[in-house]
């Protein structure tokens, strides 16, 4: 069957008004969580996780998935309108969208945002449409070891990559590695890490550390920097939106750039933060207004936004056809999708037909669906943020606290929630990345599992990592990935030197 | 704490970096003694439960044992506050309040301690001009909470803990019935 049946198919699906009015739903509750401050897409979708045990599968990710959609574009609102950015992969759409907003274009600001971030998200749809069977085809052939290669590569990439200290990603990753191990271990059936007490045996859930560190922890941020929302008014016309489409064309370039920059960056585990600031950064260099960059001019709003949510859809390729997801909101989905019982991973695309293809569906119709739904409350979100934040806190803490307490029914995961909590402020201001932690978490069971599966294999040697070309050149990409700090300053040490050296020669 | 860079500075972050490390050390230190407990070798089925474990334990003090030494050589520029008097004032103002709330739903259960929590968060907002009426207090701190039980309880049939107070007002129903 080819990528298009299949699509087809996924779209009959969920062209049905119960699904429609899921994916508005959804929408709506995504721009909430990332209009709202300590409310983001990852700790939105572990918020709504328990009340998705009751829905089918495929309900249930058209309904997170949306919720994710809905939080990128909200994520732009506050960027634009208040300078204060709703979610980290927006901070770049602040630079220039703040100042545009200021001069009394919020309107055509908003726009530019929410149409470039569209195609954006289109064209990491078409990747994922085109790319997932064949990526999932050739992941059959996997076996442990290459699985367990794959994982080192993904968490490698994270250390090397990031843009915090390496050592400290390494302690938030190992953190979360042993936070999935507590609990039953799923080889032998012993209790580990529990030291005997019964709260443990469930284990530490991931969601309730999504909530702490992403919630409680950003709440504390905010309340200590004194947050006050001082925003711009906006009301889109559709004159505005015809205006601002008219333009888009003018900036081709910088789309099809961005585009590239966000799939490739959601696609390795680099996420959307950095893809935004990456393409914010091109486009800034490559452009011919360059100096009018961070006084209001458009293309630097379009570059990030559309590099953003390129970067968002194509996360779910590798979490759908690996098990590898490429954000931490892609993380806690995936951790759903194991809740719901299934196996995200290569197997997914031949056992779970419909709902691959249902979500892949979904993405389409749900991005277009996020546009008119974003075009049209605007005001009302924006409204929103006019509320006192001495009402919305308390409000959020008490929706974190459910949440947390809902995960397992038990007041043990409210306290968790609570350590986390101060855990995460105290991260986020030593530079400490939370994204790791929670990949790892939700990952340690699946990595533990195909290692000990190798060692298995290879009774205890190591070298079943080289035992053949495809595992072989997959780890040794992970392990230089993960001296790629090192590499590099090696690499411009010996240019410094040799350049060095070539100015002696030179003078003499 | 005494040549921090700001008068009202509280800590220099080089403490709490410092602070920081220990904990992670510690947790480290647990997994690698829970691990052995569970055997960390080669069994009679291969790799024993503990094994996977002990080395993200050991990875995890490695790499917070690193992140003190690097403080220690960055000790001057590290000498920065990490956090104001004023500002922690207000965290702190936020944070004890949510760990009443956590510490007292067991006994409460949850919906009391919102109400009262969300009430009592807008009653102490002195900053703005003028405080919230008594009307407006009720009604946001009554609303939240009645939504979330219509919410998760009713339409997504997720039991929230009510206490021992929701248990009584249970039985008043039924006995009423």
């Amino acid at each position: 069957m080819t990528e298009f049946d299949s699509l087809l198919q996924g779209m009959n699906l969920i062209l049905t008004p119960g699904h429609i009015g899921l994916m508005v739903i959804g929408v709506l509750l995504g721009i909430l969580v990332g209009v709202l401050p300590g409310l983001g897409a990852p700790n939105g979708v572990a918020l709504l996780l328990p009340i998705t045990f009751t829905m089918s599968p495929v309900s249930a990710i058209i309904l997170l998935s949306c919720m994710y959609w809905g939080a990128l574009f909200g994520g732009s609102i506050t960027s634009i309108l208040f300078n204060i950015p709703g979610e980290p992969s927006s901070v770049a759409t602040t630079f220039d969208g703040y100042p545009m907003a200021r001069d009394g274009r919020a309107a055509e600001a908003l726009t530019a945002a929410f149409s470039s971030a569209l195609i954006g998200a289109l064209a990491g749809v078409l990747l994922l449409t085109f790319l997932s069977t064949r990526i999932a085809q050739f992941a059959m052939t996997f076996s442990s070891p290459e699985f367990f290669a794959v994982y080192l590569l993904a968490f490698c990439t994270f250390i090397g990559m990031s843009k915090n200290p390496p050592l400290k990603t390494v302690v938030a990753m190992m953190i979360g590695f042993a936070m999935a191990a507590v609990g039953m271990d799923t080889v032998s059936g012993n209790l580990r890490l529990t030291f005997d007490q019964p709260s443990l045996m469930t284990g530490i859930s991931f969601e309730v550390a999504v909530i702490g560190l992403f919630g409680i922890g950003e709440i504390l941020c905010t309340v200590e920097e004194g947050l006050v929302f001082r925003g711009e008014h906006a009301r889109i016309t559709p004159m505005v939106i015809l205006r601002t489409w008219a333009k888009l064309p003018r900036y081709w370039v910088t789309i099809v750039r961005s585009t590239i920059v966000g799939c490739w960056m959601g696609v390795t585990p680099g996420g959307p933060t950095a893809a935004s600031f990456m393409s914010y950064s091109i486009a800034r260099r490559f452009s011919k207004n360059r100096d009018n960059f961070g006084k209001g001019e458009i293309e630097g709003v379009i570059a990030p936004e559309t590099a953003d949510h390129a970067a968002g859809t194509s996360a779910l390729l590798p979490m759908l056809t690996l098990g590898i997801p490429g954000s931490a909101t892609a993380a806690v989905m995936l951790g759903g999708l194991m809740v719901w019982g299934l196996h995200p991973g290569p197997t997914l695309f031949a056992e779970q037909h419909d709902f691959v293809w249902g979500l892949i569906a979904s993405m389409y119709l749900g991005n277009v669906v996020s546009l008119l739904v974003v075009l049209a409350t605007v005001p009302l979100f924006a409204s929103i943020l006019r509320i006192p934040f001495s009402i919305i806190a308390p409000i959020i803490i008490m929706i974190c606290a459910i949440g947390a307490y809902s995960v397992h029914n038990t007041m043990f995961d409210v306290f968790l929630m609570l350590g986390f909590g101060a855990l995460g402020y105290l991260f986020k201001k030593l530079g400490y990345p939370i994204a790791p932690l929670v990949l790892a978490a939700v990952l340690g069971d699946k990595a533990e599992d195909a290692f000990r599966q190798s060692m298995l294999f290879s009774d205890g040697q190591l070298g079943i990592f080289w035992s053949n070309p495809l595992v072989g050149s997959l780890t040794t990409a992970a392990l230089l990935m993960l001296f790629w700090p090192l590499i590099g300053r090696g690499f411009s040490a010996i240019r410094g030197w040799g350049n060095r050296h070539s100015i002696k020669a030179k003078a003499l | 704490m005494s040549n921090s860079s700001r008068p009202h500075a509280l800590i220099s972050t080089r403490w709490v970096e410092l602070g920081l490390g220990v904990f992670t050390l510690l947790i480290g230190a647990v997994v690698m003694f829970g691990s052995v407990e569970q055997g960390i070798g080669w069994g009679d089925a291969g790799p024993e439960p503990g094994y996977f474990p002990f080395y993200i334990g050991l990875l995890l003090a490695a790499a917070s044992l690193a992140n003190g030494v690097l403080t220690v050589l960055r000790w001057k520029p590290l000498s920065v506050s990490f956090v104001s008097r004023g500002e922690f004032r207000q965290v702190l103002s936020v944070f004890i309040p949510v760990a009443l709330l956590v510490f007292a739903m067991p006994f409460t259960g949850i919906y009391l301690a919102s109400a009262v929590f969300i009430a009592w968060f807008m009653w102490r907002d002195k900053v703005r001009a003028k405080p919230y009426g008594l009307m407006m207090i009720a009604s946001v701190a009554i609303g939240a909470v009645l939504a979330s039980y219509l919410i998760f309880d009713l339409w997504f049939k997720v039991p929230l803990d009510a206490g021992p107070l929701g248990d009584l007002a249970n039985a008043a129903w039924r006995r009423f019935k």
